[in-house]
């Protein structure tokens, strides 16, 4: 008994009675569940490790009485609530204990889901055919006929038929122990201790999710003496509930987690911070030509342009010369497939509006993009388009410069259509003398360091890319 | 006389017998009846036990439901004392629980870097101490999510999908509760599944960091930018009297400061902390640097870690005496009190000399930053006041500067949630003198532009001077 509060302090304060009496209606068998897991803690020698999870139901004050760190849980969660314990501190040996409407109506996916995980830990599934603390209506367990609060008439066929957990559980992978008990004579709690102690022992082995579904017997709701409801529990939930092991595999103990990591500089590498700062190039510099504090560009195509890459490369080469950078991509589904376009800022000291609604440079890698945001460039402003793709650039602001360069062409001529938004990006320095080629180049080769192969090839796309702007008055147009 | 054997015999202490008579169909040896008397304590009728024919088989031990029902017998014990008496007054035999303290490391120097906002969160939470993240995927705060799928593993840290968010908030429940620093990403429909455990955790005073990247509503809406969720967080953490600090950053690099501030101050105050982002927060890239030092977290005295140093600790928001469930509401009151008083926070930008105030969070308030400089620069007086607290809203911060004002424009890509928030905050704090209050709102994930913020605030202007 010494895993039992040697005074139930937290039964309305331990006073009278209560310090010593539990809670529970004459002849209930939660209190004998309550016994064999003491009992089961104490020959395990776990009391200091065992963390009891309290579930919602007429055992929702198990925390009376269990000498444990213990923990009440919402209606049907006891599951999730031990999972997290578990991962926690993989030492401490969980244990949630559920009534039939806690674990088999309400909290159907958290025990489905952590059984199949698998992860060490007790559950005790108290089944006795009736909702308890809330009076006795329809339990997920009632028998077919019975009648109950909420099935005056009987459970009929058209409350379903009662949920049979320990098969479920049992045909499931995660489980590595499963068996259906009962406490209606001596017999039969001889086997649902031995059951208790051997689903907690499992979990102490590491071994696995173990599950025992004890039958119990609620005289109340029953109406009846505890000897006829142990009678009713024998002779009618037992047919309907055939006791013994559903599954008993032998798994060797799997379950080791290490202790967390908190090295500062593994967490650094784990992140790909590094300690190198990029080269300037731009000698503190900014491209005040294109306007004085705050630049606005704003990249659109098809998803698989590598619109958002080029988009990212323009941000990380401002970032990279000391100056403020920002990159907003369009998300969702339409990000899978169908148009992509990204904003991108480059501010001296800091990016007030992330947005660009009125970009000063637009690169458009098709006919729809350049059409859609072609008139929203500022006036003066720079648009850059893909002319292989584009034949007919739509009448924009005459004061904006537009030109067409080939990127796709350029880039399948060089080998891989992949890189021809760096095309683009060599155009787009070449074009607004944003920042100097080598920036642009170092982002890129930094972006590129853990595919090295790839460099030269986008180098030279870059490359093209800025020679197409300068040959571009030798170009037919 | 007494028998030599070890195998102990039952003696029933009547008060605790609830005479069910289990043990009476357990004894072979019939050595147990049925009572005829009423205990005057229980009110109950205990059974009689007869030892003359007991051979300590010990089957009517396994067969009492009550744990004091029946006792071994011991022959220096008085049968006629019905209540146990042990020789300490304590109920548990386990020590008293201590803190772990938790320790903080320096962080080798960096350079900064390029990341979105649920990226920078996710390492914010790193770099808290966090290794435990439970987590259902919901657009857009997914990316988060997986991030920190790829980097837990290699930390020792552990990643769990659960089965939904309800799992999930009582995973967090279980983790939080057992002393760790745990989170989720979740966006505005997953959210609204956690309230429940929310309330839980606040009632139980559990802590945890939620990071919801909202999107646009009601119902299933869509995975635009929206400040959906301000009401919620701020007035609706689940049933009963709830509330927890509300983050609003505008950046990647408040996304990785402020989830570092929610983990320090869901364990200072032993509450969850909500961190709003929207949308676009979430995917927006920008430069983030790196704090100073990280977090090695330890393990709270409260904590129901699952060692003997914590074995006395419970975590459970029940409470089923009134007077006792009314003195944990004050509790709880006091904390939001002290919370209220000592962690309001804003951002204050061109406010001082201000005669026109946009207030605005998240992402608005780059739209209305942008705008403000505009409106400067034509010579308008205009100022941002950005609250990086939603609740406590920080009135204390906003109060000084409204005597000045000739407008407020609220900002909000909500259908007047912060603005909601705002007047309620002027209300409680018995400020009547209040400059007329207009707004630009969006909602459905469009966000509000700095050009149509700058018109507002002209507007107003232009009718003020007119008239
Ligand atoms: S109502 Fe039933 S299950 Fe609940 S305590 Fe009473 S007998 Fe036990
Ligand atoms: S110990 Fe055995 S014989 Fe003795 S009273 Fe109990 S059940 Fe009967
Ligand atoms: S089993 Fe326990 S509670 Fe029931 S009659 Fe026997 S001693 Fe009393």
């Amino acid at each position: 008994m010494s895993v039992f509060y040697r005074n139930f302090e937290r039964h309305a304060h331990g006073a009278g009675l209560k310090g010593h009496a539990t809670h529970y209606c004459p002849g209930c068998g939660h209190g004998i569940a309550h016994n064999f897991i003491g009992e089961a803690i104490e020959e395990l020698e776990i009391q200091d490790r065992t963390i009891a999870i309290s579930p919602v139901g007429c055992s929702v004050f198990l925390y009376y009485y269990l000498d444990v760190g213990n923990t009440q849980a919402a209606h049907g969660r006891a599951p999730a609530v031990a999972i997290g314990h578990k991962v926690a501190n993989p030492n401490s040996i969980v244990i949630s204990y559920q009534g039939d409407g806690d674990l088999a109506s309400i909290g159907l996916a958290e025990i489905i889901q952590s059984a199949q995980l698998g992860i060490p830990i007790t559950v005790i599934f108290v089944n006795n055919a009736i909702y308890g603390m809330t009076g006795g209506q329809l339990a997920p367990t009632t028998l077919m006929g019975m009648k109950t609060a909420t099935s005056p008439q009987g459970r009929s066929r058209m409350m379903g038929e009662p949920l049979r957990m320990a098969e479920m559980i049992a045909q499931m992978e995660g489980p590595v122990y499963v068996e259906r008990v009962a406490l209606y004579d001596n017999k039969q709690r001889n086997r649902a201790k031995k059951a208790i102690k051997k689903a907690i022992q499992l979990q102490k082995e590491n071994r696995g999710f173990a599950f025992v579904e004890v039958l119990s017997e609620c005289p109340t709701h029953l109406k009846m003496n505890t000897a006829e409801a142990q009678n009713w529990v024998k002779e009618q939930m037992v047919p309907v509930f055939p006791l013994g092991v559903k599954k008993d595999i032998t798994v060797e103990p799997w379950f080791e987690m290490q202790a967390p990591d908190f090295n500062p500089q593994k967490l650094v590498d784990q992140i790909g911070a590094v300690s190198d700062a990029a080269p300037k190039f731009a000698g503190g510099q900014f491209p005040a030509h294109l306007h004085p504090e705050d630049i606005a560009l704003k990249l659109a195509g098809a998803g698989g342009d590598g619109a958002q890459t080029a988009a990212m490369l323009i941000a990380q080469a401002a970032v990279n010369e000391g100056f403020d950078g920002t990159h907003i991509p369009s998300y969702g589904p339409e990000s899978r497939g169908g148009t992509s376009y990204a904003d991108v800022h480059v501010a001296r000291s800091e990016v007030l509006s992330p947005a660009a609604a009125n970009p000063h440079i637009l690169i458009a890698f098709n006919a729809p993009s350049l059409n859609k945001f072609g008139p929203q460039v500022k006036p003066g402003g720079i648009v850059l388009y893909d002319s292989s793709v584009v034949s007919e650039p739509p009448a924009l602001d005459p004061e904006v410069k537009l030109y067409g360069i080939p990127f796709a062409q350029i880039a399948v001529d060089l080998g891989s259509m992949l890189v021809k938004n760096i095309v683009a990006l060599g155009a787009l320095q070449a074009a607004s003398k944003l920042f100097p080629p080598e920036t642009f180049l170092e982002a890129v080769r930094r972006a590129l360091q853990h595919k090295c192969a790839m460099i030269p090839l986008n180098e030279a796309a870059f490359e093209w890319g800025q020679k197409a702007v300068m040959h571009l008055g030798d170009m037919p147009e | 006389m007494l028998q030599t054997r070890e195998r102990p015999k039952p003696v029933v202490l009547p008060a605790y017998c609830k005479g069910c008579g289990r043990c009476v169909s357990a004894c072979p040896q019939h050595c147990i009846t049925l009572g005829t008397e009423i205990n005057p304590e229980s009110g109950l009728i205990p059974v009689e036990i007869d030892l003359e024919k007991c051979n300590g088989c010990g089957l009517c031990f396994a067969a009492c439901p009550e744990p004091y029902g029946l006792t071994a017998y011991d022959p220096l014990m008085d049968l006629d004392e019905s209540y146990l008496k042990f020789p300490d007054e304590d109920s548990s035999t386990a020590p008293v629980p201590q803190e772990i303290s938790g320790e903080t490391l320096p962080l080798p120097p960096v350079e900064p870097l390029m990341i979105k906002g649920t990226y920078a969160a996710a390492i914010g939470a790193l770099l808290a101490g966090c290794r435990h993240f439970f987590g259902y995927p919901i657009t857009p705060s997914t990316e988060g999510a997986e991030l920190m799928a790829k980097l837990l593993p290699n930390l020792n840290g552990v990643f769990v999908q659960a089965v939904s968010e309800v799992a999930t908030v009582n995973m967090m429940y279980g983790c939080g509760g057992a002393g760790m620093p745990c989170m989720t990403f979740t966006s505005s429909p997953g959210f609204s599944l956690m309230l429940e455990g929310v309330s839980y955790m606040i009632g139980a005073e559990v802590p945890g960091v939620f990071i919801n990247i909202m999107r646009g509503g009601p119902g299933l809406g869509n995975i635009g930018p929206e400040q959906a969720d301000i009401k919620l967080a701020c007035r609706g953490l689940g049933h009963g009297n709830t509330h927890a600090i509300v983050l609003t950053p505008d950046s990647p690099q408040e996304m990785l400061d402020l989830t570092m501030l929610a983990f320090e101050l869901t364990f200072k105050y032993r509450n969850p902390v909500v961190l709003l982002g929207d949308g676009y927060l979430g995917q927006i890239t920008g430069k983030v640097k790196l704090p100073e030092r990280m977090i090695k977290p330890g393990i709270p005295s409260w904590g129901v870690y699952g060692d003997d140093m914590h074995r006395r600790n419970l975590i459970c928001s029940i409470q089923l005496s009134e007077p006792d469930l009314e003195i944990h509401n004050l509790h709880l009151n006091e904390k939001y009190q002290r919370i209220i008083e000592s962690e309001q926070r804003a951002d204050c930008f061109h406010c001082d000399d201000a005669d026109t105030l946009i207030i605005a969070a998240n992402t608005p308030a780059r739209m209305a930053k942008g705008a403000v400089q505009v409106l400067r620069d034509r010579g308008v007086k205009a100022g941002l006041f950005r609250p990086i607290t939603l609740w406590p809203f920080p009135i204390d911060i906003l109060a000084p500067l409204l005597p000045k004002l000739r407008q407020i424009v609220i900002v909000e890509a909500s259908n007047g949630q912060l603005e909601d928030e705002l007047r309620l905050a002027l209300s409680h704090a018995e400020i009547i003198d209040v400059p007329p209050i207009s707004h630009v709102r969006h909602f459905g994930g469009v966000l509000p532009q700095q050009q149509e913020i700058i018109d507002r605030v002209l507007e107003t202007i232009d009718t003020e001077v007119t008239s």
